[in-house]
């Protein structure tokens, strides 16, 4: 079993690489950083001397690299350690040395409490370490480190290679962060991996089909981007200071355009207009509807687009591209991949088979005609069960040689998809349409549920899946299991044993001969569960009817790991489909992203002390003063030096604070900073000042639900100067309300304006003062200066003031659920003081909404409240009762 | 702005010329009008204040919006000329009215040394700091601050929109995962959240954009328990 963690050729060489010097890889995405990542895991939690601990992983992470050094029977495993573990146990572990993930919140604690012996550790590893500069708690973590601990290594790992293109020098900024100064990297177009990889039978035999789109389909395409390139116009003229060169349409198909809109958009958000938020909105929706085109069947794909114009209705929502002769053209044509028109004689045929052919006849006669349901198969589901015929065949006649039929590993888009395909497979094409006609369009609209005629009946698709085939839902990795029980016959999918579908997050679905697997690429609860398949099932031939950069490289490198097995590859493809021009962009992104790198890399200078090693190292150094800082010389030089020398600066610092830069700025500058579970404000600097920070989102959004309102009446009841810090991106414009041309000021006073909340709040609160800081770095330098001369703030009597404290009041510990208690806030009538009485009364949402208006009075405890949220519960949405019946309402939406 | 600043500059004359502070105590702020110091005429802010009336009345601070609240104002231009201007207006303010604001117009290249100087200042004399980027925003804290006088805090506190949908929208979109629009479809095809609640889960996931998981993950929300079941406390409700 070590095999599996056997590194290739080139992965040896960065493994080495690595090991001798401290460093970030960065890989090409699914080239396998895990299996480096592993191998380090290996070395070191093998040795028990050596206190390792390993940041920004995820518990599935954590899950999957345990499970993976738990198959090569390596001891003892690292372990996890989370916020479930006792302060005194942690210690206990600490010093016993090991290997371990570790949450950063509470590392960062640990490191300031000195629970940790950071002198003994022997090093960090960090995972995903492209986060490293906007999460700042790892940046804080390693800072720690590396201040009292000079000779541990950092080793750094990620194979975002994407993220480092954004913004100036990222990645430098990186390296610095990290404290390491050299950069690997490792795109898949680098010689050695090239050379490895291309070697004759390591390449797996790839088969590409290039399935064809129908006509419907095309126009269908074609709208869609018009739509999208209309919106996109607007956008660009609604905000000049967007890069046009970065949104485009071709971007705005792939998946990397959330990033980019949140990359140019997110810092500004709060001063654009209601319009543009909707054009981002509407792009983001149009483009999940684009690749809905392709990977879904003409059903859903209706209904989706339908449910679009629906809400549209519903809501009010006013989207101006609705107006567009494109959408009129997507309504059309989404809707003839169901319908034919059919001459009236004609019609009692009813339907027989789809065919792509049939629609543009039905075109000619116009004017008589009766629409027929009669929906459009796609195209991929023929091409793959042509692909499993052949494989079939294969197999029957290799059958003499291997007793093992070769597995087949069908990937899909999501989960959606995979159910579908499962029980295409099982029940044919029509049967597939029909349940999903009947159940959405007909139940809805009131028409007559379709049968499929003289075929079966597939309406009633639970009952008859017992045939030959056989399916199971199943969770994670008991494929062995499932693989015992083939034999065995199950007939229901919906099984009711619930404890299963819980965490169903993989779909399989057997078929007798060729076993045929299919998973889902993404949406999956588990991301490595894909690869957990792929490494136990050992298919020999594998699908892609979604296409994932990642997981081909994957494939590569399984293969290459295993230059005697055969391995297919089909690629499904939707020629001259965005399908195809979103692989082909995510490729030429990477490969860019590299380009830049390397041109980077040659031109980085990363002076000695990067490495934060030598002793007197200015950028670890505390309370260096900056160069311009304003040092009084009326007071007479060495004012402040006497004072700072006496007593210890400290400030208490909530918890949840971590997650910023500002406690890592104010340790900078020489404070202590005191973390501790703080219920009031987020900073405590004297006896008195107590902080609360919002950066500019927070303040809108807190002034929106009202948060800010309760916090400012908290300080100001327990501290003499409460204050509020409205902290600003220090890349931003400082700058509440846009300034430009276009300035949003309305002519009147509006109520939901955040100038006019803000007003409201400090009138309301006197008291209360206002700071306004363009950055961190501003924050920490006046947090500085207002502590000067002044008390330290006291921790007992801080803590004191909390409601309700534990140890840690880390969200896992309370009482409540916390997914259903914030749901539960969020309801009207249901207040912080009420919420309990409510939660602790009534077991779930389920039963919740099954109470009477009197019961919930008596327990809300008013009768007002009780109604209201009773209202809110039972309140009917008019449209949507009536909206069923509205079918095709098209020429409304002419203009 | 050059004529505002020149004007500014004057305002020391003008002071020593009506400068009478014992005045303040007959000025009566019952009005509905925003009080101006004469000084401060000529302030292009005057000119942004077009939703409240405003007249000049012989008072100290700059603006008095009412009883209790007034309005120190001070562009940053002219606080880098003369630097001690406003510890001197600050002084003669002193401790009256029980809320002070200090605002402040943005108006230089490089503000915050200044605003940072100003903060500390502010906190040290019991100021509240507001800050405006350009006369109308200055005009606008102006306006609102008089029109807002005496209006409850409803609008910040808790629960304060009434928007079924948006109320709806949000619980829903508090589930991981449930978009916006996943939402709205919801609730579209469903009608009502008790509907939505207690919808079995294999019609949820016909629900276009809600796959299996979406679906589980919604149904696994509506029938969680309350109360975290592996505490001792089995108060399992009332009823």
């Amino acid at each position: 079993m070590t095999k599996e963690l056997a590194l290739l050729e080139y992965e040896r060489h960065i493994f080495s690489q690595l090991l001798e010097e401290n460093g970030l890889v960065v890989m090409a995405r699914g080239l396998g950083i895990d299996r480096i990542f592993t191998s380090f895991l290996q070395l070191y939690c093998t040795d028990p001397g050596m206190l390792v601990l390993v940041l920004n992983t995820t518990s599935q992470d954590e899950e999957y690299f345990q499970g993976k050094l738990e198959l090569a029977d390596i001891t003892p495993l690292p372990r996890s350690v989370t916020s479930g573990i006792s302060i005194e146990e942690r210690r206990k572990m600490y010093t016993e040395g090991g290997t371990f993930f570790i949450t950063s919140r509470i590392l960062v604690v640990d490191m300031l409490t000195e629970k940790i012996p950071i002198d003994l550790v022997t090093g960090i590893l960090v995972y995903r370490a492209h986060k490293v500069v906007e999460s700042c708690q790892e940046a804080f973590i390693l800072r720690l480190y590396r201040e009292k601990n000079k000779t541990g290594f950092i080793k750094a790992f990620t194979d975002a290679s994407e993220s480092f293109t954004h913004g100036f020098a990222q990645a430098e900024r990186v390296l610095k962060t990290l404290f390491v100064r050299n950069l690997y990297l490792w795109p898949r177009f680098q010689a050695d991996v090239l050379d490895f990889l291309e070697k004759e039978n390591r390449k797996p035999d790839v088969v590409e089909l290039h399935v064809s789109m129908t006509t419907e389909m095309k126009a269908v395409q074609m709208a869609l981007l018009d739509i999208i390139a209309a919106c996109i116009r607007e956008l660009r003229t609604a905000n000049t200071q967007l890069d046009v060169d970065e949104v485009t349409v071709e971007n705005a198909i792939g998946r990397s355009f959330d990033s980019v809109i949140k990359w140019q958009l997110e810092p500004v958000w709060h001063q654009l207009g209601e319009k543009t938020k909707n054009l981002v909105a509407d792009i983001k929706h149009l483009r999940k509807i684009l690749c809905s085109l392709t990977t879904y069947d003409c059903v859903t794909f209706y209904n989706t687009v339908n449910a679009l114009r629906n809400n549209e209705r519903a809501f009010g929502q006013n989207a101006g591209w609705l107006f567009l002769d494109s959408a009129e053209s997507l309504f059309v044509h989404s809707r003839r991949r169901l319908y034919r028109s059919v001459a009236p004689n004609a019609k009692k045929k009813k339907t027989t088979r789809a065919t792509a052919t049939e629609e543009a006849k039905a075109g000619e006669h116009d004017a008589d005609t009766v629409l027929v349901v009669d929906m459009e198969q796609p195209a991929k589901w023929t091409a793959l069960s042509d692909i499993l015929k052949e494989i079939d065949g294969e197999n029957k006649m290799a059958d003499t040689g291997a007793q093992e039929l070769g597995e087949v590993l069908v990937c899909t888009e999501d989960d959606v998809i995979a159910e579908q395909l499962r029980e295409y497979l099982e029940n044919g094409a029509q049967s597939v349409l029909t349940r999903l006609y009947n159940s959405t369009i007909a139940a809805k609209q009131g028409k007559p549920p379709l049968s499929l005629g003289d075929q079966k009946n597939g309406g009633k698709y639970k009952g008859k899946s017992s045939s030959k085939a056989k399916a199971k839902n199943t969770h994670n990795p008991i494929l062995p299991d499932i693989l015992d029980d083939t034999e065995e016959i199950q007939s229901s999918v919906s099984g009711d044993d619930k404890k299963e579908q819980e965490n169903a997050s993989c779909y399989y679905k057997i078929l007798s001969s060729p076993i045929v697997i299919i998973h889902p690429l993404h949406g999956n609860s588990d991301p490595y569960s894909l690869s957990r398949v792929l490494h136990q099932v050992e298919p020999r031939f594998v699908v892609l009817y979604d296409i994932d950069l990642a997981f081909i490289r994957q494939l590569e490198v399984y293969k290459a790991a295993r230059p005697n097995m055969a391995l297919r590859v089909y690629f499904m493809m939707y020629a001259d489909s965005t399908d195809e021009q979103r692989y082909l962009t995510m490729l030429r992104k990477e490969k860019e992203a590299f380009e830049f790198l390397i041109r980077e890399k040659a031109s980085m200078v990363i002076p000695e002390e990067y490495d934060g090693k030598s002793s007197n190292n200015p950028i670890l150094e505390r309370g260096v003063k900056s160069a311009n800082q304003t040092v009084s010389t009326r007071k007479g030089g060495a004012s402040q030096q006497p004072v700072e020398s006496d007593v210890r600066q400290k400030i208490l610092v909530d918890m949840r604070e971590f997650r910023s830069e500002l406690p890592s700025l104010l340790h900078r500058r020489d404070i202590d900073i005191v973390p501790l579970t703080i219920e009031v404000g987020d900073y405590i600097l004297t006896p008195e000042v107590c902080v609360e920070r919002k950066s500019v989102s927070d303040l809108i959004g807190s002034l929106n639900n009202g948060r800010l309102y309760n916090q400012c009446l908290a300080m100001s009841r327990h501290y003499k100067r409460p204050v509020l810090l409205i902290e600003f991106d220090q890349n931003k414009p400082f700058s509440l309300q846009f300034q430009g041309k276009s300035s949003t000021m309305s002519n009147d006073i509006q109520s939901s304006d955040t100038l006019s909340k803000l007003t409201l709040l400090t009138l309301h609160f006197p008291l209360l003062r206002i700071l306004w800081c363009a950055s961190p770095y501003a924050t920490a330098e006046i947090f500085g200066e207002l502590k000067v001369d002044k008390e330290q703030p006291d921790e007992a009597a801080a803590k004191a003031i909390t409601v309700a404290s534990c140890e840690f009041s880390l969200p896992g510990m309370d009482r409540f659920n916390h997914n259903t208690q914030d749901f539960v806030m969020k309801l009207p009538g249901v207040s912080s003081k009420n919420y309990r009485q409510l939660l602790s009364k009534v077991r779930d949402l389920a039963e919740l909404v099954s109470l009477t208006e009197e019961r919930l009075g008596e327990i809300l405890d008013n009768k007002a409240f009780g109604k209201q949220l009773y209202e809110f519960i039972h309140k009917e949405k008019e449209e949507s009762k009536t909206k069923g019946k509205s079918s095709f309402h098209s020429r409304r939406w002419r203009r | 702005m050059t004529k505002y600043n020149m004007q500014a500059a004057q305002e020391p004359k003008m002071e020593s010329r009506s400068g009478e502070p014992e005045v303040r105590k007959v000025q009566p702020s019952k009005g509905s009008s925003v009080l101006v110091n004469p000084r401060q005429t000529g302030n292009p802010v005057l000119k942004c204040i077009r939703n409240v009336p405003w007249e000049f009345a012989d008072i100290i601070p700059d603006y008095v919006m009412g009883r209790t609240t007034c309005v120190l104002f001070l562009s940053l231009r002219y606080h880098q000329l003369h630097p001690d201007y406003i510890h001197v207006r600050l002084k003669e303010l002193g401790r009256q009215y029980e809320l002070r604001i200090l605002l402040l117009q943005v108006d230089i290249k490089d503000p915050h040394h200044y605003v940072k100087e100003l903060a500390k200042i502010a906190i040290l004399v019991d100021c509240t700091l507001m800050l405006a980027w350009s006369p109308e925003e200055a005009g606008r804290y102006l306006e609102t601050y008089k029109a807002f006088e005496s209006k409850p805090p409803d609008m910040i506190m808790e629960r304060t929109d009434n928007n079924y949908m948006a109320q709806l929208t949000d619980c829903l979109t508090s589930i991981k995962k449930v978009s916006k629009t996943d939402a709205q479809t919801l609730l579209s095809t469903f009608g009502s959240l008790e509907k939505i609640v207690k919808t079995s889960k294999d019609d949820l996931s016909l629900c276009p954009g809600v796959g299996p998981q979406k679906a589980q993950r919604l149904y696994d929300m509506f029938h969680e328990p309350f109360l975290k079941a592996n505490k001792q406390k089995t108060e399992t409700g009332s009823r």
